[in-house]
């Protein structure tokens, strides 16, 4: 899980972190807003750590386009000299292109469904009191702590029984113990951000409950479920847990089967690289996107105080 | 309870529970299935000595966890997982702190610094493992020649294929993961304090030592707790990077509880012990977390007194 809790832990805590207000960018004081000397030191700091955490990213992308040739040497230099194109090649006349693919259908079943699910459930628990209601919060909050890994027998024992170890489906039944709740739990705090009475005047006007919810409420979520089918999305598509006793032969998604990969002798690291650059690739180019929503989704937030 | 007997009632309110219930039945079926009833299923599994290979099962009851308390490998596991929860928390909220405090600034670019930093978080974990490989190759990885060039490495050796510094390596990658979620977490929670506070300080004649660790520093204690509430349930049962990195090896050298279930269970294939160790693992987070929740209910009642 813990790959799990990635993205998905984003909007929690920036729910009390309004961006600052641009007016009074120019009033607030930076507590450290001093000296010059001190001013060098904080921009060397982050200078360093900027370099920390993008330096392996940037390294990757760089060893995926680097020639077999400078890959392999005693000292490896750290700019390359020619840029190649042959290790992606390489990997495209592989399984790699069929383990994308399961990877991308699984990711997509188990947003469309978790996503269906969670609003549902998040659109009850916010909107209704009904018997169980307390019960069903309370497990909300257990499954979204409950380790991956603790549920993994199980989990493996109960889909040998139905017959779904080996297939595509199983991955995403799997898959939905991970995102549910998670989904559940985000659209619970968009819907409560979304102002009541308008769903009761479209109620008094005759709209029953799933009209009102369809009608007015549904249109409202559009950012809230853009966001959470993104996390939903991202975290199906890093999983690797259980994926990896699940996924056998041809059904491996990416990265199960970019895992397998490492443990042969002639390690092809450029064309390893080339997958890992591909499958992050996705990801940062929605997070980048994501962000955009997030503020979206805070403002609504902000205004709910 | 006047609950059930409402539900039933023809009137607006039995009318809310029912909808109530209706958009919350499909998300509490999936939790029953596919949540709850794999959790009962490893119980049951617990008591049975089961063999993966050949599916036979004999009852064993209590014998799975009697087994536990002999086991040496798990003692070691157990001592690994502890230095491993340790070590990597203190080195991410440490990290994550510092560098939520260089990024608490009015400089240009800021945004696009704090979106770069949140990287590591965001990208999947076999990118990570798979690139962190790569650099730490014992014959042509970038970091591994650089120390093997100043001589505090071995000719040709890889610091994660050595049982001295498997654990030790795994940590480090795994703060390099982790910080980024500790620096927003923090970061949202510094952007909510006063700013008056500092200016009041300021007027005190107070430094920026004394004002992190007057005014920061207090105000980031709730921050600090959720963190290490979450993050040491997530960290102490994380699977994955330990798994793509070393496969708790060499040795057992950086075995940790996941990745010894899951290996007892996939690789050994006796299903029930790996299905005791995890439920006792369960327990045991249940009772934490039910002795943390109690401490924090009673600490918050006296405060209030």
């Amino acid at each position: 899980m813990f790959s799990l809790h990635t993205a998905e832990q984003a909007p929690q805590p920036s729910a009390p972190g309004r961006t600052p207000p641009q007016t009074g960018a120019a009033t607030r004081a930076t507590p450290a807003g001093g000296t010059i000397a001190w001013r060098a030191g904080r921009v060397v700091a982050l200078a360093l750590i900027v370099f920390f955490a993008i330096g392996p990213i940037l390294w990757m992308m760089a060893s995926s386009l680097r020639p077999a040739g400078e890959l392999f040497q005693a000292h490896p230099s750290l700019v390359p000299s020619s840029v190649t194109f042959t290790w992606y090649q390489e990997v495209f006349r592989t399984d790699a292109l069929r383990w994308f693919a399961n990877s991308f259908v699984v990711a997509v079943c188990t947003t469309a469904i978790s996503l269906t699910v969670g609003t549902a459930a998040g659109y009850a628990v916010a909107r209704f009191t009904f018997p169980g209601r307390r019960i069903l919060l309370a497990c909300l909050g257990i499954s979204y702590l409950f380790p991956a890994i603790l549920l993994l027998v199980p989990l493996y024992l109960v889909l040998a029984a139905l017959g779904l170890v080996g297939g595509l489906a199983g991955i995403v039944i799997a898959h939905l113990t991970i995102t549910v709740p998670l989904t559940t739990w985000l659209m619970k705090s968009f819907v409560e951000a979304v102002p009541k009475e308008l769903e009761e005047a479209a109620r008094v006007d005759g709209l029953g409950y799933l009209g009102g919810f369809l009608r007015i409420t549904l249109p409202l979520l559009r950012t809230g479920l853009a966001t959470t089918a993104m996390v939903a999305f991202i975290l199906s598509w890093d999983e690797f847990l259980l994926a990896s006793v699940i996924a056998q032969g041809d059904n491996v998604t990416a990265p199960v089967g970019m895992a397998g990969l490492v443990t042969s002798f002639d390690i092809r690291w450029g064309a390893i690289m080339a997958l890992s650059t591909l499958v992050t690739i996705p990801v940062l180019v929605l997070f980048f996107v994501l962000q955009r929503y997030f503020e979206k989704g805070l403002t609504i937030g902000g205004v709910k105080g | 309870m006047a609950s059930a007997p409402t539900l039933l009632t023809r009137g607006p309110a039995g009318r809310q529970q029912r909808a109530g219930l209706a958009f919350a039945a499909p998300a509490a079926l999936l939790f029953a299935t596919i949540l709850g009833y794999p959790i009962f299923e490893s119980f049951r599994t617990s008591l049975f000595s089961m063999d993966l290979l050949t599916g036979r099962a004999t009852f064993a009851g209590l014998g799975n966890f009697g087994a536990l308390l002999h086991d040496m490998a798990l003692r070691s596991t157990l001592g690994h997982t502890m230095v491993w929860t340790v070590l990597s928390l203190a080195g991410q909220l440490g990290l994550g702190l510092a560098a939520a405090l260089l990024i608490d600034a009015d400089w240009p670019g800021m945004r696009w610094i704090r979106q770069l930093l949140l990287i590591p978080y965001v990208i999947p974990v076999i990118a990570t493992a798979l690139v962190w490989r790569w650099m730490l190759d014992g014959h042509y990885g970038i970091i591994s020649a650089n120390l093997q060039s100043w001589g505090v490495l071995q000719e040709g050796a890889n610091p994660l294929d050595q049982e001295s510094t498997s654990l030790a390596t795994a940590i480090l990658i795994n703060i390099w993961r982790g910080f980024p979620f500790a620096m927003l977490v923090f970061w949202a929670r510094m952007q909510t304090i006063d700013r008056a506070q500092y200016e009041a300080a300021k007027v005190d004649g107070a430094g920026p030592w004394q004002e992190f660790t007057h005014i920061t520093l207090p105000n980031l204690r709730s921050a600090m707790m959720s963190l290490l509430a979450l993050r040491g349930i997530w960290t102490l049962m994380y699977f994955e990077l330990v798994w793509l990195l070393t496969r708790g090896g060499p040795a057992g050298s950086s075995e940790t509880l996941s990745t010894y279930i899951y290996q007892v269970a996939m690789g050994e294939f006796q299903v029930g012990y790996a299905a005791a160790v995890a439920s006792a693992a369960g327990l045991f987070l249940a009772a934490a977390g039910l002795a943390a929740w109690i401490v924090i209910r009673l600490r918050g009642r006296r405060r209030h007194v």
